[in-house]
C-alpha cells in the first residue's frame, strides 16, 4: 500500500494521519483504525476538500477525509472504479451548457458515469465531476448533433450557483434507456406532478426565484397579504421553498406617538 | 444607468423585468408585446438598451432584433431566452445581439448583464 498524507475526522476533530491506499481498499490508521474495502462503499460525496465516504456493511458508517486535491483525486478514482454503484462506460460532456449557452471548448470525453446515492459522477482520465442528486433539475432522453448526426443522449440539468448547467451522456440507446430510468428513480424525491401549484402560485414561485421580496410580490401581483401568506404555506409544505427571514409590521403606541410628536416639535422650533 | 425598452408578450414577464431594472436604477423607456411593436417603439423612443423575448407572436425576437439593427446598427439588444434555447442564443448573437439573459430571471444576473452591455 502507498501512503498519502491526509486528515481524518474522529469525534468531530481532524486528526493528521497517513492513509494507506491500495488497489481495492484504503487503510485509515489510529485513532479510526479501519480498513475500507472499496466494494463496501455505498456513497461518495465531496464538499470542498473533504471526501465523504459511506460504508455499508451491517450498519452504515460515514468517514470524512480531508486532503489536497491531488490526493483526493487518487482516492476518488479508485473508489469510484469499484464502489457499490450503478456504473457504465460512456462518453460524456460535463459541463456542456451553462445558463443556456454552450461552454467554450466543451468536448466529449471517454470515461464512466457512476451513480451513487447522493450524486452522479462523471469520471475520465483527467476529470472527476459530481452532480449532487439534490441539485438535479431535470433528466431527459433527447437527441443532440454528434459529428453532424442527430444522436440519442441523456441530458442532465442541474443547478449550480443559481444557474442551470447541462451535461450529456452518450452510449448505446439501450444503455441510455437503463441510465435514464435509473437516474429518474434516484431523483424521484425531487419530482413534482406539476399540478400542485396554480397559475398565481407559479408566478409567486417565479418571483421568489427572481429575488423579489414579499412586499414586491404583493405589489406586482396585486395580492392581499393573507393570500400571499397562504401561497407561502402551500409552497413551504411542498418543500420547494424555505423561510429565510420573518419580518414584522408594527404600529406606534400612544407613548410612541407622543415621542414622535415631541421630537417633531423640537425639530421645528 | 440606461433608458430601457422591454419587449415580451407576457405582462407578467414585462412587470418582473420592469421591477428588476427599476430596482437597479434604470429608467423604463417603454414596453412592447410583440416584435412589430418593438421595432416601432425603438424608432420612436431610441432607448439605450432593449430586452427582447425570443418567442413572441406576429414577429419573433430574432426578426425584431434584425429589424432594430437595420434601423440602428449600434443598437444594444439583450435577448431573453429560456433554458434549452442555446441554438437560439447562437443565432441571436450572430444577428447582432449584445448579450442574453435566461428565464427564469434572477435579478442580480439581469442587472449584471444589462450593466455590461450598457458599458460596451
Amino acid at each position: 500500500m502507498k501512503e498519502v498524507p491526509a486528515k481524518i475526522e474522529h469525534n468531530n476533530t481532524w486528526v493528521v494521519v497517513k492513509i494507506g491506499v491500495g488497489e481495492d481498499r484504503i487503510a485509515l490508521p489510529e485513532p479510526v483504525n479501519k480498513e475500507i474495502l472499496f466494494k463496501t462503499v455505498s456513497d461518495v460525496a465531496e464538499r470542498k476538500n473533504v471526501l465523504i465516504i459511506t460504508v455499508k456493511t451491517d450498519t452504515e458508517v460515514v468517514y470524512k477525509i480531508l486532503s489536497v486535491e491531488k490526493v483526493l483525486a487518487i482516492i476518488k478514482k479508485l473508489i469510484l472504479g469499484s464502489c457499490n454503484a450503478y456504473r457504465l462506460m460512456a462518453y460524456f460532456m460535463s459541463p456542456a451548457i451553462k445558463g443556456g449557452v454552450m461552454i467554450k471548448d466543451a468536448q466529449w470525453e471517454k470515461g464512466s458515469v457512476v451513480v451513487v446515492h447522493s450524486g452522479i459522477w462523471f469520471v475520465s482520465a483527467t476529470k472527476q465531476i459530481c452532480v449532487p442528486v439534490m441539485e438535479v433539475a431535470s433528466i431527459e432522453l433527447t437527441k443532440r448533433e454528434v459529428q453532424n448526426k442527430p444522436t440519442d443522449v441523456v441530458r442532465i440539468n442541474h443547478l449550480e450557483s443559481g444557474e442551470v448547467v447541462s451535461s450529456f451522456v452518450l452510449c448505446p440507446l439501450s444503455t441510455l434507456q437503463v441510465l435514464y430510468n435509473f437516474l429518474k428513480e434516484t431523483t424521484k424525491g425531487m419530482d413534482m406532478k406539476g399540478t400542485e401549484l396554480d397559475g398565481v402560485d407559479q408566478q409567486v414561485a417565479m418571483l421568489i426565484y427572481s429575488g423579489m421580496d414579499s412586499h414586491a410580490i404583493e405589489n406586482m401581483l396585486n395580492l392581499p397579504h393573507k393570500q400571499l401568506d397562504s401561497i407561502y404555506d402551500k409552497i413551504l409544505n411542498l418543500g420547494i421553498a424555505e423561510v429565510v427571514t420573518i419580518r414584522r409590521e408594527v404600529q406606534l403606541t400612544t407613548k410612541g406617538v407622543r415621542y414622535i410628536s415631541d421630537a417633531t416639535k423640537t425639530q421645528t422650533n | 444607468m440606461g433608458k430601457i425598452l422591454i419587449v415580451d408578450d407576457t405582462l407578467f414577464m414585462r412587470t418582473l423585468l420592469k421591477n428588476i431594472l427599476f430596482s437597479g436604477g434604470h429608467t423604463i423607456a417603454g414596453e412592447a408585446g410583440d416584435g412589430e411593436e418593438a421595432v416601432a417603439k425603438y424608432k420612436e423612443l431610441k432607448p439605450d438598451l432593449v430586452t427582447m423575448d425570443v418567442v413572441m407572436p406576429k414577429m419573433n425576437g430574432i426578426e425584431a432584433l434584425k429589424g432594430i439593427k437595420a434601423i440602428d446598427p449600434a443598437a444594444r439588444v439583450v435577448m431573453c431566452t429560456a433554458v434549452g434555447q442555446e441554438q437560439m442564443v447562437k443565432l441571436a448573437i450572430k444577428s447582432g445581439a449584445k448579450g442574453y439573459i435566461v428565464k427564469p430571471f434572477q435579478a442580480p444576473k439581469v442587472l449584471e448583464e444589462v450593466k455590461n452591455v450598457l458599458a460596451s
